[in-house]
């Protein structure tokens, strides 16, 4: 709640426009990675899907504005249940063939990798690896001043960070519900699970449309944030890059994943690295969160501040 | 028509081969170790450019240069089983993203000495064979038949010898194995270094047929893992039939459909594989 308030009264401290933009991107990238969360650490579920969530939503937003001449929220959410319709038939082929582990991974990023393929070929509609400028931005109400455009770092700031904040809120109500012990139990075991009575299928299914659907508003804000959209959104690199951050976060609670996306997001523009040195520091950062400090940052953190145990 | 059908079957073949010598060695880490190294196309690329740079930068024999490369790429595969697998044994999602993040390294490093201009190696041996009014360039059966012969002897070595004993006893049971004197900590460590080696031999033929630039890895471990699932993880066979098997395709595909589907053909039949015969097309031996 404190951090929810200091994030909504850090602009009136920071005015640059550079940490802001970071702030912003970080805040989408959150929202990618804690709905990410959502299917791989809560329901244990490695989906490669995440991404292409991600990219097919901005495209799809996109061409719902250029195409059905809707508004840009009416496109948001649009693509988002298109997201909604493609993850329920890749929810239920993975799962009515009860793929599991590496399987249900490599079929994901089968599936991932096919939907690149199409907007990769898909020239006349996607315009291929050159990709999309946007130059139209989404117009929001605001009290006092009626419609305006949804321009500058501070307004999108507050879009992003609300975004964020009901991703959070979605999740938490989520995994600390009913529905959110059941994600549990088929993490633990979901065969044991099923003999308990608990709809593995269902859950599963869930657990990865509402993950997959808060990856495509993220898509689409990013998208126009951004102001193009290429291909390489729904590349593999950007599908590990959520791994990353949330591995790096920490799998435990659902805003750690976001602190994940924040240090990966802010790195490259802290420390001054030529893109081959980046990658390289980006490898060894998942090696090492992973070899040493597998709860992430905010599992070793708590694991620091916890009182130890009484002695007998 | 019939002479283009068959020249592509051809093609396909020796690209398959390629695709199941990094098939066999995904296949055979699995089974040992329990983790799916995706960084042996990292691994292969490394083979690519130590065989380009024994031959261009220090004028060796090809030949040798192969050689070399294979040794260095091994050793390379040590350190990095000693440094990182070590630590994911069985731990199949974490020794996925390990692996991955070695591949970040590894590209990143490549890039930084050998930039991202790709790299051409002198013709080794040119000329071609021609028979039945189809062309095979030299270099092309030389490395389809290496590969061949290299994953066919590990086929008899994994059937015929001690070694293979110990490993598919390993495979079926560790405790058990571990208690009948199989060495296991070295047979694990020593089934990572030998698919890094073979990854290594099949980039060092690689770089005498095609142009080697840093991310060429990330194409073919994707393929590799393709190929390894359509035959059914485990089976050493089967690795170099799904290798082909998805060579050929992609080969006799770009015929009649356009050239940019050529990379779905393999998600589709993994797809499919996983989907009706999980086990793979060899299911089997294990």
């Amino acid at each position: 709640m404190l951090a929810a308030l200091a994030l909504a009264l850090l602009p009136l401290l920071i005015k640059s426009d550079f940490a802001l933009t970071i702030l912003v991107f970080s805040f989408l990238l959150g929202m990618l990675a804690v709905s990410f969360n959502l299917i791989f650490g809560y329901t244990g579920q490695l989906s490669m899907f995440h991404a292409a969530a991600f990219g097919i939503s901005a495209y799809a937003t996109h061409l719902s504005m250029s195409l059905l001449g809707t508004s840009f929220w009416i496109g948001l959410v649009l693509a988002a249940l298109l997201v909604l319709f493609l993850s329920v038939i890749v929810g239920t082929i993975c799962f009515r063939f009860r793929l599991k582990e590496f399987y249900f991974a490599v079929v994901t990023l089968a599936f991932s990798e096919m939907a690149r393929l199409i907007i990769l070929n898909w020239n006349s509609v996607t315009n291929g690896t050159l990709g999309i400028i946007l130059q139209e931005k989404p117009r929001i109400w605001l009290p006092g001043q009626g419609i305006v455009k949804l321009d500058g770092t501070l307004m999108w700031y507050y879009v992003s960070l609300i975004g964020l904040a009901l991703t959070l809120l979605v999740c938490w109500r989520l995994v600390n519900s009913w529905m959110g012990r059941s994600f549990a139990a088929i993490r633990l075991n979901d065969e044991l699970g099923d003999t308990l009575g608990i709809n593995v299928f269902r859950y599963k299914l869930a657990a990865f449309s509402v993950g997959n659907m808060i990856a495509a508003i993220a898509g689409g804000l990013y998208s126009f944030f951004l102001g193009s959209i290429e291909p390489g959104f729904l590349s593999i690199d950007q599908s590990l890059a959520i791994v990353a951050m949330v591995l790096l976060g920490g799998r435990g609670a659902v805003a750690a994943p976001f602190i994940g996306a924040l240090v990966l997001t802010t790195l490259p523009h802290v420390i001054h690295l030529g893109a081959e040195l980046r990658t390289i520091v980006y490898g060894s950062i998942l090696i090492f969160t992973i070899l040493v400090m597998p709860q992430g940052i905010y599992g070793s953190i708590a694991a620091l501040t916890r009182r130890p145990p009484h002695a007998i | 028509m019939g002479q283009l059908i068959l020249g592509q079957l051809l093609n396909g073949a020796i690209l398959g081969t390629l695709y199941g010598i990094i098939a066999l060695g995904v296949t055979l880490t699995f089974g040992i170790t329990g983790i799916v190294n995706f960084a042996l196309g990292a691994f292969m690329m490394l083979g690519c450019y130590m065989a380009w740079y024994f031959t261009d930068g220090l004028g060796m024999h090809y030949a040798v240069a192969v050689l070399c490369a294979v040794l260095v790429t091994s050793f390379a595969g040590l350190i990095a089983d000693q440094t990182l697998f070590r630590f994911t044994r069985n731990n199949l999602v974490n020794g996925l993203l390990v692996s991955i993040g070695l591949i970040s390294v590894m590209e990143g490093a490549a890039l930084l000495i050998w930039t991202s201009t790709p790299k051409n190696m002198e013709y080794v041996l040119p000329g071609v064979f021609s028979f039945f009014g189809l062309v095979v360039p030299k270099m092309k059966a030389v490395v389809f038949l290496v590969l061949l012969g290299v994953i066919l002897a590990t086929y008899a070595a994994l059937t015929r010898t001690w070694i293979g004993r110990a490993a598919y006893a390993y495979a079926q049971n560790p405790e058990a194995a571990e208690l009948m004197g199989v060495r296991t900590k070295i047979l694990q460590s020593g089934v990572v270094v030998y698919s890094t080696g073979l990854a290594g031999l099949g980039g060092a033929l690689y770089a005498s047929l095609y142009s080697i630039d840093p991310t060429l890895g990330a194409v073919y471990i994707l393929k590799a893992v393709e190929a390894a699932i359509l035959a059914g993880i485990g089976s050493v066979i089967g690795s170099l039939f799904g290798g082909i098997l998805l060579g050929i395709t992609e080969g006799v595909g770009s015929i009649y459909l356009p050239i940019a589907f050529r990379d779905a053909y393999g998600l589709i039949f993994l797809i499919a594989i996983l989907l009706f015969k999980p086990a793979g097309l060899f299911a089997g031996r294990k």
